[in-house]
């Protein structure tokens, strides 16, 4: 792991830690619903100060917490324009399969590219560490896959080239 | 059977579905007054947000950063205009840029063991948390931050070939300076977690005044 990767990871790790604090909590606007409180936004009491990690300006973690759910959006690392189509094919990819995830969200904050919402229940079902451990692990695994997957990509249209231009040798 | 009695250009369109009616009841959570959460701050303008600049500064300039950490860990911007909050947070990061990374353990050490110590931590954390949340790169105030406005994937070269991995893992210079002051919040970050622990992040996200 890289020097600057790992207290940014660190940071990230404590930060969800501590946000991790989730309970029980019915809408208090509709009566007999339970809604996540940070999507709802019906009471303002309810939702704490969101928290931003940045390792720069590309790479972010927002951290939104309420009483009965947190959102964390992740900003991908796009150094250029291959990387971005790149993370968005497989942020795409992801979220079409959001319900074998658990706690992937659907679609991703504005600015942001793969946003989870981690409500009371899956915290009760699922281990808190390792729901922290998940989304750490999502984040070194998602870098070092697109640089994989962009080396991949050069690699074969530069196969795909040579062949294309062997008859005009 | 329609709820509408009769139709007027304004029923329509459906427009008035969109309005969120629990907002225009007084007693609705969603009215709730969040200020009454927390008592109410003195307002700092933004030439008291100056002054206090120049003392730490002053502090700094002095060969006391300790002084000047604690100086502006103490004079919080909770209530004031936008503009005197980001004086703060320069000032504020300032200070910890001017602070050398062997030192800040043991005088967060020396500082959470005095009166009123844990509370200037939590400061420090939300001045952390705000510092990484300033998206342009602020620390860095002045003409460089302002040119780096767009977003990277405009500003990148439109043909990305089989080496742009060398650019790529190295962005401009000014790329690079925010995210040196961003390492610098990420190891102060790391540091006032080692010293506070974590009930330290619980309490910025639990206060409502917000700096």
């Amino acid at each position: 792991m890289s020097q600057s990767l790992r207290p940014y990871l660190q940071a990230v790790r404590s930060s969800l830690t501590a946000a991790l604090c989730l309970s029980n909590f019915a809408s208090q606007t509709a009566e007999r619903h339970n809604v996540p409180e940070v999507e709802a936004r019906t009471s303002p009491e309810v939702l704490l100060t969101p928290l931003t990690v940045a390792r720069n300006e590309n790479e972010r973690v927002l951290i939104e917490p309420s009483i009965n759910s947190i959102r964390i959006s992740i900003k991908i690392k796009q150094a250029d324009e291959i990387e971005h189509i790149l993370v968005h094919k497989f942020t795409r990819f992801l979220t079409q399969r959001a319900e074998s995830f658990f706690i992937l969200r659907r679609k991703p904050i504005k600015g942001y590219d793969i946003s989870f919402l981690i409500t009371n229940f899956h915290t009760e079902e699922m281990l808190k560490h390792k729901l922290v451990d998940f989304i750490i692990q999502f984040m070194e695994e998602v870098d070092k896959e697109i640089s994989e997957m962009k080396l991949f990509l050069n690699a074969r249209a530069r196969f795909v080239a040579e062949s294309f231009l062997t008859p005009f040798d | 059977m329609s709820i509408i009695q009769q139709h007027t250009q304004a029923t329509l369109s459906d427009a008035w579905r969109t309005i969120n009616i629990d907002a225009l009841d007084p007693d609705s959570s969603v009215n709730f007054d969040v200020s009454s959460l927390s008592t109410p701050q003195p307002e700092i303008s933004e030439a008291d947000a100056r002054q206090i600049a120049a003392q730490v500064r002053q502090l700094i300039r002095g060969g006391d950063p300790e002084g000047a950490l604690r100086g502006a860990l103490e004079n919080p911007v909770y209530n004031g205009p936008e503009l005197a909050k980001d004086t703060h947070l320069q000032t504020v990061i300032e200070v910890l840029q001017s602070i050398k990374a062997s030192e800040m353990t043991p005088m967060l050490q020396r500082i959470y063991g005095t009166p009123g110590g844990p509370e200037c931590l939590d400061v420090l954390m939300k001045y952390l948390y705000k510092g990484m949340a300033s998206t342009s790169g602020s620390s860095h105030g002045g003409a460089s931050s302002s040119a780096r406005g767009t977003p990277t994937p405009r500003n990148m070269t439109p043909q990305a070939t089989g080496f742009s991995q060398i650019g790529a893992g190295r962005p401009g210079a000014g790329g690079e300076s925010t995210g040196g002051a961003m390492s610098v919040l990420l190891s102060w970050h790391e540091k006032v977690v080692d010293v506070a622990g974590l009930g330290c992040i619980g309490r910025v996200m639990t206060d409502f005044r917000r700096v």
